[in-house]
């Protein structure tokens, strides 16, 4: 690790140590579950290059189970935000051991089509989800002892356990596992070739990155007390690809930055002003134009090409149905 | 009853319309861009918005409107892929994804904040309201129209493409990409103009839809998913599929209406899985497609 | 918010400071045009009649709506406005320093979004020192948010929200529902077009929670007054062709005498202009509509709602008080209130009332000072804020759009055909399941 990287990675950990003194910690800790969510979308997009345009699904998915744990059986906070993680990963089982059968655009159109089920499945099931309206109420709890119905003591709770997840993640990616998955990414034929078992190591990754945005969707539910049928709406999903892109696919920091601009963004803006479309709209326009590659991407290729591997810089002629 | 059924099926067809002409000018933009137009929606909006201030400001008559509108919006379409998408062509194609729904948040919300969240009144010319009576069945005049218009226009694309040296570069360029660039043809002369003419079809849609849809900032917010799926169920690449598609699903979200309506949305998706899962290439993709 | 700023920066100032000639001047002249506005009004004494006490040393009401979302034009800034005038005028009645100390309005748009609702309520009460949320329109935001209120243990009085669970399943010690519910809707509209036009209805209802309970509540009512639902759907939501529907009620002829939409926003609208577009009417079969806004009658036009059945919480035309505010209203905002933001003024000056009486802005003193209190302003008539479950009932209104014949000037849209009285508009408390804790 040089200095430089050192020093960066120091200020990012005081900038977290201080967020809730900055913001409000509910908004804090908000961010911390999108980063999540875009980190564990971006283990499937950035380093395994197949674009999910139907997570919302994996992190609904977790938000409902945590909620229904916390609500109706007064399981404590990290257990029900990971029991939400567990049940995705169960649910990512079936859809995406089907999605991965194809690539590309086809493969995106599939995951789609299946979270629009999942959307179906959660507004009728009034029972259990309470449709529209949503489960309310879900109570913070106690974690080892300390109550958290403080934002600002939950906020630390979740850094705690968001940078262990996260963590988990970057090791992830720089694992012979994950190299077998940039092979994958890069060319997928050779890979095969080689005698790997392409399938298997895709689902396994999309498995995991389902798994970990459901812990997501959990941690996110206990902040807001509150799940309902936005949080698996398609526009959900679409949300977590926006903060990839703009923070910058397949590079560590990237799907955080992205995270943390598009909900900082989101609260700050109606604040100021009543054009809040306008100018998101045209925040994205000209982010996406300045940084060809996201934020993260485009300055890690700026300050030497020392970090993480950036993704390929992308072919000049791309066949049909493929992403990359 | 069997009236009844062909009454639902006439309106599906009617729905169709719609899904036709926006999948037909989504599939020739992605067939010749690259580019999932994710702002298609808000230039459908604006084709309606169009046909009501070219109304409301200079008493330009219906008729006229059906074909003044679409010219602007393709105009505006024109600006934003000359100042906008062209510098992303090269680049994945989530970007210019991203891209146009950045312009599509911006271009919904400046009508929200000029025209107000709960749109403007719009009504069917005087000579298409009433209905037509044929035997039994009765036929708002106004839906019989927009059939007619929508398939005059899809047929009007196909001879386009069919007959004129222009479509078959297109045709080629869209349903052979690689091949057609290697063998030197020079497909990005004709990337404004195809973008241009599917926007109109967008901008076209949208002046058919005023008078039968609201026409309100936000009425072609989610029709983008849908339109996307209709043209990946056709095959993408495929002009003929979106078209058909278009129909197709039109007339089985109307009949699963009428038979279990809280799921009709999900038809598409439901078709899209099975198609993709059977069929990857869609329904009228061809084999290297995929 | 100027005018509000300016009155809290006025108050609680010694007169003293004032006194520059041309101060001077400037004080006595708003005093005496504050005097012929309301005779009460002194200002400079702001402090000296006090007795009041405020635990944060002022008052701050946060109204929380969609601003810029499908539903931004039945409240959106409007409905802020609205409160900022109740302010302003409280101030007016009894001088700006009655409560002891600047009162505030903040607002935030939650973009229809329950998780950000549920942020902006916890950021109004935590960081602003927020005493009353109000407006918060819809119904899941408003279910979220109550929630919130329950936590923070501070007031919420919800206008814009149409859910009776704010009352019932969510009801809770510090939420207030005011304005209207999906039982006064069904209620007014299933009982009394049954009664005036004919038994046998028709219901489209959208496929979430709003549709439901709209579904739900319309079906008694049409019962309890002798009528019969021959057929009720679900559709999509959000949809855009409701053609379907519109011809399964032509094959229920001459049997059907009503189709009732629940849609609201984008889909209504669709609704009645395919409505129009199939001659429903002409074949007999008239339309209520579950749900209507001023503003939605003001963006389509009457002539597509003409003759249209619906049942409101009140009406700018209702009467001479009633006018009186829209008039003040139009000059301030440019258009006529819809019944939300009528609403926002009267919550925002009741809650105001409410600490006046209480002698202090402790939450649960307030939530005592409303319960069982009963009222009438220009919104509210023959109001009573119920103990049991914290509904605010009052009388409602059966309307018809005009036909544009009748229109006699801009926003003039509706005709009052009848008044329900308080006692029978809003659910009884014997079916109320509502357990405060």
């Amino acid at each position: 690790m040089t200095a430089r990287r050192r020093i960066g990675w120091s200020l990012l950990g005081a900038a977290a140590l201080v967020l809730p003194l900055v913001v409000y910690p509910v908004l804090g800790a908000d961010i911390l579950a999108w980063a999540l969510f875009a980190a564990a979308f971006d283990l499937l997009l950035g380093h395994t290059g197949l674009l999910s345009f139907g997570h919302a699904a994996y992190f609904g998915c977790g938000a409902y189970v945590a909620a229904l744990l916390a609500t109706r059986l007064q399981a404590p906070f990290p257990l029900n935000a990971l029991a939400g993680g567990v049940a995705a990963g169960i649910l990512s089982l079936p859809l995406m051991g089907l999605s991965i059968r194809r690539k590309g655009i086809y493969f995106a159109m599939i995951t789609l089509a299946f979270a629009q089920m999942v959307y179906y499945i959660a507004n009728q099931w009034r029972g259990v989800t309470g449709g529209e309206n949503g489960i309310t109420g879900v109570p913070r709890g106690h974690a080892f002892g300390v109550s958290l119905v403080s934002s600002t003591v939950f906020y630390y709770a979740t850094l705690v356990l968001v940078t262990l997840a996260l963590l988990l993640c970057w090791r992830i990616v720089r694992s012979p596992f994950g190299r077998i998955l940039v092979a994958i990414r890069e060319n997928e034929a050779r890979a095969q070739s080689l005698g790997y078992a392409v399938g298997r190591y895709k689902l396994i990754a999309a498995m995991l990155s389902g798994a970990l945005a459901g812990l997501a969707g959990g941690i996110w539910v206990i902040n807001h007390g509150f799940v309902g049928l936005d949080a698996v709406h398609w526009s959900t999903s679409g949300t977590v690809v926006i903060m990839t892109l703009l923070g910058g696919m397949g590079t560590r920091l990237g799907p955080v930055v992205g995270a943390a601009l598009v909900i900082a963004l989101r609260d700050a803006i109606s604040a100021w002003t009543d054009a809040w479309g306008v100018v998101t709209g045209i925040i994205f326009i000209a982010v996406i134009l300045a940084f060809r590659r996201g934020i993260v991407g485009t300055l890690e290729g700026a300050l030497g090409r020392r970090a993480a591997p950036a993704p390929a810089v992308p072919a000049p002629e791309r066949p049909l149905g493929t992403i990359r | 009853m069997i009236e009844n059924l062909l009454l639902q099926v006439f309106n599906g067809l009617v729905n169709g319309a719609f899904y036709a002409l926006l999948s037909l000018g989504l599939a020739v933009i992605f067939g010749m861009l690259r580019v999932i137009n994710f702002m298609h929606g808000a230039l459908y909006m604006l084709g309606a918005f169009g046909a009501y201030l070219l109304t409301a400001w200079w008493g330009l008559p219906f008729w006229w409107t059906l074909l003044a509108a679409p010219i602007l919006v393709a105009a505006i379409g024109l600006v934003f892929e000359r100042l906008l998408l062209r510098r992303l062509y090269d680049a994945d194609l989530l970007y210019n994804l991203l891209l146009t729904f950045g312009l599509a948040l911006a271009i919904q919300d400046a009508m929200r904040i000029r025209f107000g969240m709960q749109g403007v009144p719009y009504g069917a010319p005087a000579a298409l309201q009433g209905a037509v009576e044929i035997g039994p069945l009765l036929f708002p005049a106004y839906r019989l129209f927009v059939l007619a218009v929508s398939v005059l226009a899809c047929l009007g694309t196909w001879w386009l493409i069919d007959r004129t040296r222009a479509g078959l570069i297109i045709r080629a360029a869209t349903e052979r990409p690689m091949l057609t660039r290697a063998l030197g043809v020079d497909v990005d002369r004709w990337i404004p103009a195809v973008f241009a003419f599917g926007v109109a079809l967008a901008g076209l849609a949208g002046v058919l839809a005023a008078p039968m849809r609201n026409v309100s900032p936000v009425m072609g917010a989610d029709l983008i998913i849908t339109t996307f799926a209709i043209v990946v169920i056709g095959g993408m690449g495929s002009i003929l599929g979106s078209v058909v598609t278009g129909f197709i699903v039109g007339v089985l979200e109307a009949l699963g209406a009428v038979y279990y309506p809280s799921a009709a949305n999900l038809v598409v998706f439901i078709l899209m899985a099975a198609i993709l899962l059977v069929r990857p290439a869609g329904l009228f993709g061809s084999a290297d497609a995929g | 918010m100027e005018g509000v700023a300016e009155v809290k920066r006025s108050a609680g100032r010694p007169i003293e400071r004032y006194i520059t000639r041309r101060r001077f001047l400037r004080a006595a002249g708003a005093a005496a045009a504050g005097a012929a506005l309301a005779p009460l009004s002194r200002p400079w004494r702001a402090g000296a009649q006090t007795a009041v006490h405020l635990t944060q040393g002022k008052v701050v009401i946060g109204v929380l709506n969609d601003q810029s979302g499908v539903y931004a034009d039945l409240s959106g800034k409007n409905g802020v406005e609205a409160a900022r005038m109740a302010v302003e005028d409280f101030q007016k009645k009894y001088g700006a320093g009655v409560l002891g100390g600047p009162i505030q309005v903040i607002a935030a748009d939650h973009q229809n979004k329950p998780d950000l609702g549920s942020q902006k309520a916890q950021e109004f009460y935590d960081r602003d020192g927020v005493g009353m949320i109000t407006d918060v329109d819809t119904s899941s935001v408003g279910i979220a948010v109550a929630n919130v209120a329950a936590q923070k243990h501070r007031l919420c009085l919800n206008v814009g929200a149409a859910t009776t669970a704010l009352t019932n399943a969510n009801c809770n010690r510090y939420t207030f529902h005011y304005a209207y519910d999906t039982y006064m809707l069904a209620n007014g509209t299933g009982v009394e077009v049954t009664k005036r036009i004919g038994k046998n209805w028709y219901l489209v209802y959208p496929d979430y929670a709003f549709g439901q309970d709209m579904d739900h509540s319309f079906t008694s009512a049409i019962q309890r007054a002798g009528g019969k639902v021959l057929l009720a759907d679900a559709t999509p939501f959000p949809n855009d062709d409701f053609s379907t529907y519109l011809i399964k009620a032509r094959t229920m002829r001459p049997l059907l005498n009503v189709i009732g939409t629940m849609h609201a926003g984008q889909d209504v609208v669709n609704f009645v202009k395919q409505y129009n577009q199939y001659g429903l009417r002409q074949q007999g079969i008239n339309l209520a509509i579950g749900l209507l806004f001023l503003s939605d009658i003001h963006a389509l036009g009457v002539e597509a709602y003409q003759g249209t059945l619906y049942t409101t919480a009140w009406e700018w035309t209702l009467d001479k008080q009633s006018r009186e505010f829209a008039d003040r209203f139009l000059a301030r905002t440019k258009v006529r209130p819809t019944f939300v933001m009528a609403g926002n003024y009267s919550a925002t000056w009741q809650y105001l009332e409410a600490i006046r009486r209480a002698g202090t802005d402790d939450p649960d003193k307030v939530v005592a000072a409303l319960e069982g209190y009963k009222f009438s302003d220009f919104f509210i008539r023959n109001g009573t804020i119920r103990k049991q479950d914290h509904l605010v009932t009052h009388d409602a209104y059966l309307a018809r759009v005009k036909a544009p014949s009748e229109v006699k000037e801009p926003w003039d849209y509706v005709t009052i055909l009848s008044t329900i009285p308080a006692r029978d508009a809003f659910m009884p408390l014997s079916q109320v399941t509502c357990k405060m804790s």
